[in-house]
Formats: C-alpha cells, sequence, structure tokens
C-alpha cells in the first residue's frame, strides 16, 4: 500500500491548518479511508491538543526520524475513530533537528501504512515549511477571507508551483453575512486572486474554539453542519464530485483587490 | 558591513531629530500565527503616535510581510529592511511615513527573500539605530519559533505577549515566554476575547489564560468583525474614537507608555435580566 501524501498548508498561521487537518483527517477514517496525520510543527505541536490525545504521547516525528523508535510504535490510534492515527511533533526540539530527505523518508514509510497521509505544516515559509513539503505529492492551500491571509496564501501557492505540487483551496471562516455587506470577500473571489480550484469553503462557527479546546473535532456530531461540511470535502478529495453550496457572487471589493494585486 | 551604521549619513537625516534617551525596542510576539501580531503592533503603534510620540513599526516577517497591508501603506513601500541591511539605500528611503501621523514611520520587511537572508547582528545593529531617533520600535515577530523569530527578538529589550483564549494559542505562547531571556518581564495582551463564550463556559476566561502564563496583563481586546473591516482597509481601530476597541488600544499604549491607567479590560455578561436583554442586542460575534 502507497497511500496520498497531502500537505496542509497556508503562509499565515491561525487560518486553521491544524483544524482542517483533524476534521478532515477524521471525515476521512469515517468513511473507512486509513488515515495518517502527522504533526510536522516541532517545537509549536497543537494537533495532539485538537484531537485530545495529548496525554498519549510517547514517541515523536524526532525520535522516529533519529531511529530511536518505529513509525508504528510512535503512531497514536484515535479512539473515537478506528482508522485514524497521529505522528505527533515534538516539543522540545528546534525544526532544524529534521531535514528535508529524513522527512521524505519518514512520510515515505507512512505512506505504507495508510490510504491518506496529512502533513500539518507549521505557519511561515521557513525550514518547517520546506520540511512539511518534502514528502508531500499534493497540497491543501488553506485561507480566510482576509487581505492579508491571502497574500501569504499567494506566496505558497507560488512555491508549492514552483515545487511542482498539484494544489486545491480550502477557504475557511467565511461569514455569509459579511459577503453580503461588502465587508468580506467571497469565496470565488478568493479563488479568482489566487487562480487555484477551490475543495471546499467552510463558514466561521464559534463551535470550532470550543471543540478545539475540548479535543473533540467537530465531525464527531454527525448532526452540526460543519461536520457535513468536512464530509463533502473529504468525499471530493476522495474523487467524487460533489456540488458546491452557493458561494455568492463575487463582490466590488475582490475585483478591488485582484486590481490592487495586479498593479 | 557594520562601518555603514556609523556612516556620517545619519546625521544628515531630514527625518525625526535624534532623541536624546534611547528609545524602547519591543517585539510583539505569540508563537501562534493568527492570533493578532500585526493588527496589535499597527494598533498600539498608531495610538502610541496618536498619543505624541515618535514610533517606528518594523515588520520582521520577511517572505510574509502584512503591517504594510494592515496600516494601508502597501502602495508607498519602495524599499525594505533587508535593502537597508545589505547597504542598497539608506535608512531614510526605506523609512514610509504613515498616512495619518508624521510621528509614525514603517520600515517594510522585504517580500521576495527568505528569513535566512537576514543576519542576526546586522538586525540588532539596525533596531539599534532606530531607537536613537525613535522612542518605541515595535517589531512585529513572525508566527513561529524559528530563524524569523529569532531575528525579530534579536534587538528587543521587552516583548508583548499576543494570546487568544484557545488552548493551543495558550500553549504556544507559553513556550516563547520560555525562549525570551528570562532577565524580561513579558506584557501580555490577550486578544479576540468573545465573552458570551465565556459565560456559557465555551471559551477560556482571562483568568483561565492567565491562570497558565501569569504575566503582567496590558489589556484584553474583544473579538469583533470591525477588525477584518479595519484591517482590510488599512485603517487602525485604534484611530477611530467612536470604537470600543480602538479606546482599548489607547488604553494599552497608555500603560505600555507608563501612564497609571487600568488595563483595558472586556466585561464577561452576568445572569440576570440585564444580562439576559444585553444578550438580544449581542448578537453573534
Amino acid at each position: 500500500m502507497s497511500g496520498r501524501r497531502i500537505v496542509i498548508t497556508s503562509g499565515k498561521g491561525g487560518v486553521g491548518k491544524t483544524t482542517t487537518t483533524a476534521n478532515l483527517g477524521a471525515a476521512l477514517a469515517k468513511r473507512g479511508h486509513k488515515v495518517i496525520l502527522v504533526d510536522t510543527d516541532i517545537g509549536l505541536r497543537n494537533l495532539d491538543l485538537v484531537l485530545g490525545v495529548e496525554k498519549r504521547i510517547v514517541f515523536d516525528l524526532v525520535e522516529v526520524v533519529e531511529g530511536r523508535c518505529q513509525v508504528r510504535q510512535a503512531l497514536i490510534r484515535d479512539k473515537r475513530f478506528e482508522s485514524l492515527s497521529l505522528l505527533p511533533a515534538a516539543q522540545t526540539r528546534e525544526k532544524e533537528a529534521v531535514s528535508e530527505e529524513q522527512m521524505a523518508r519518514v512520510i515515505d514509510e507512512v505512506a505504507t501504512l495508510a490510504d491518506y497521509v496529512l502533513i500539518d505544516c507549521p505557519a511561515g515559509i521557513e525550514h518547517g515549511f520546506r520540511n512539511a513539503l518534502a514528502g508531500a505529492r499534493e497540497a491543501i492551500v488553506v485561507t480566510t477571507p482576509e487581505v492579508s491571509a491571502i497574500r501569504d496564501a499567494d506566496r505558497v501557492v507560488g512555491k508549492l508551483t514552483a515545487a511542482a505540487l498539484p494544489l486545491r483551496l480550502i477557504v475557511n471562516r467565511v461569514r455569509p453575512e459579511m459577503v453580503k455587506t461588502g465587508d468580506m470577500m467571497s469565496v470565488e473571489d478568493v479563488c479568482e486572486i489566487l487562480q487555484s480550484e477551490l475543495l471546499g469553503a467552510v463558514p466561521d462557527d464559534e463551535e470550532v474554539i470550543d471543540t478545539t479546546n475540548r479535543g473533540e473535532p467537530i465531525v464527531l456530531d454527525e448532526s452540526n453542519r460543519l461536520a457535513q461540511i468536512y464530509d463533502k470535502i473529504a468525499r471530493r478529495l476522495a474523487g467524487e464530485i460533489v456540488p458546491f453550496t452557493n458561494l455568492g457572487a463575487p463582490t466590488l471589493f475582490g475585483r478591488l483587490f485582484t486590481m490592487w494585486k495586479a498593479g | 558591513m557594520m562601518r555603514a551604521f556609523d556612516s556620517p549619513a545619519v546625521d544628515l537625516d531630514p527625518m525625526p531629530e535624534p532623541a536624546l534617551v534611547r528609545g524602547r525596542a519591543i517585539v510583539i510576539t505569540s508563537g501562534k500565527g493568527g492570533v493578532g501580531k500585526t493588527t496589535t503592533t499597527a494598533n498600539v503603534g498608531a495610538a502610541l503616535a496618536a498619543a505624541g510620540k515618535r514610533v517606528v513599526l518594523v515588520d520582521a516577517d520577511v517572505g510574509l510581510r502584512n503591517l504594510d497591508i494592515v496600516l494601508g501603506l502597501e502602495s508607498r513601500v519602495k524599499h525594505h529592511v533587508l535593502d537597508v541591511l545589505e547597504e542598497k539605500v539608506t535608512l531614510d528611503e526605506a523609512l514610509v511615513r504613515d498616512k495619518r501621523s508624521d510621528n509614525l514611520y514603517l520600515l517594510a520587511a522585504a517580500q521576495t527573500r527568505e528569513k535566512e537572508d537576514v543576519v542576526t547582528e546586522q538586525m540588532k545593529a539596525l533596531i539599534e539605530r532606530l531607537r536613537e531617533r525613535f522612542e518605541y520600535v515595535l517589531i512585529d515577530c513572525p508566527a513561529g519559533i524559528e530563524m524569523g523569530f529569532k531575528n525579530a527578538v534579536a534587538g528587543a529589550g521587552h516583548a508583548i505577549i499576543v494570546c487568544t483564549p484557545e488552548v493551543s494559542a495558550v500553549r504556544d505562547a507559553d513556550r516563547v515566554v520560555g525562549l525570551l531571556p528570562n532577565t524580561w518581564r513579558p506584557e501580555l495582551i490577550i486578544n479576540r476575547l468573545r465573552p458570551h463564550l465565556v459565560k456559557k463556559g465555551k471559551m477560556l476566561s482571562v483568568d483561565d489564560v492567565n491562570g497558565i502564563l501569569r504575566l503582567p496583563l496590558l489589556g484584553v481586546i474583544a473579538d469583533e468583525p470591525g477588525v477584518i473591516v479595519a484591517t482590510n482597509k488599512g485603517e487602525p481601530l485604534a484611530l477611530d474614537p467612536t470604537s470600543e476597541t480602538g479606546a482599548a488600544y489607547r488604553a494599552i499604549a497608555a500603560k505600555l507608555a507608563g501612564e497609571n491607567v487600568a488595563a483595558p479590560t472586556v466585561r464577561v455578561p452576568q445572569d440576570g435580566f440585564l444580562a439576559k436583554l444585553g444578550s438580544l442586542f449581542g448578537g453573534r460575534a
């Protein structure tokens, strides 16, 4: 078996990379796929918290790289989703503790154990970013409809394209009421500016703050609208054709931004 | 390389008179990204400038700069920190004066370069030079704790930690405090608090956050969509006299400047008739 290796990245921090990784991973696992999540944010790990497995960490990514344990020993199986596991990052080490070649080798090995390997990338475009890309074959760029997040995403899209990684977008934390009043760019605007294909759009929902703090991915609650959205994204990722919900017309704001960016 | 910093060009500066006392260099940092470092830098800087202080904001996020956008100065940026460090332009040529305030300047980050291109010692020397001319040098730190973080912290003498009431942000902030020099006493801004969520027990409270971090509190800022709008427009809320959040930033600036003011806070509604009435009008953040 050699699973798909997908890096989840954004440039800007705090746009929802880790939350997306956890929920998309859980949604794929619920559909019966075997999924391994890899936290590459060495020194500032958080995927373990979002999954609620922080107390069960024994070994980490750096220890795997250094040959102090097997991949299988470091994997933490999620108790709620049988086919979901996490390879946690080290917390007290530096990103430079792992090289790109070492990371690529670990991801290769992890991919023999799963259908999907989702690689949670750190913020920024430094060493940690290059590491996270090293073993990936495709990418998901997470962004929010904010000027600063889009500018950073644009920079990352450029780097992914240079690395020949195919990518799709998840536009996160959309507030339809603000899009309506012209105070926020629409999902269509964002795709237009970044010239990238859409994988999914996720509305802003304060429930996420609470579920993240409690370490319970929102997809656990099937009645939740976000759970249904993550499920749709998971199906799209798996190759199904799933229609998008209405994204709204391009706003004047988006057009202005496009002009500004071009000029 | 270092000789340029002592060059006589400094004496010919047409802009701010050299201060008699060196200014304070303060890094705004968080560990986690997206918690509001850049917004905080812009607003505290604008508030300090509006109070008559001479302020320069330094964007240390090489490759992913955004402070220029938040200030609405993106089309005025011609040169950046690396141009100055590499002696391609003088400091004066690289400083961008704010549209609204003669006291406020921006030194932009390079957008098409890497953080590893900055030499820590040079960055330190640059901040020293800025301290001679400005009362406040606010350094907007990139997310993470890699090279960009180290460069941003290098020239500073004080830190403001920005943290949101979320477990992951608190964990990252705690880690960053541990990486700062142990002689520092960083001050804390808790950002994006949603009082109705705190009340429902669905968000960490100020006490929850600071029970872990235990830092002197500079202030609490509420989560409000106005911040997104202001950021998109490039108009810091600190300059809006009608905005409550703007007032909070002004209070934070005053407190930072040593004035005897209380740290601005966000009131969490109590149960009762008035609170219920309030929640009817409060709506969703």
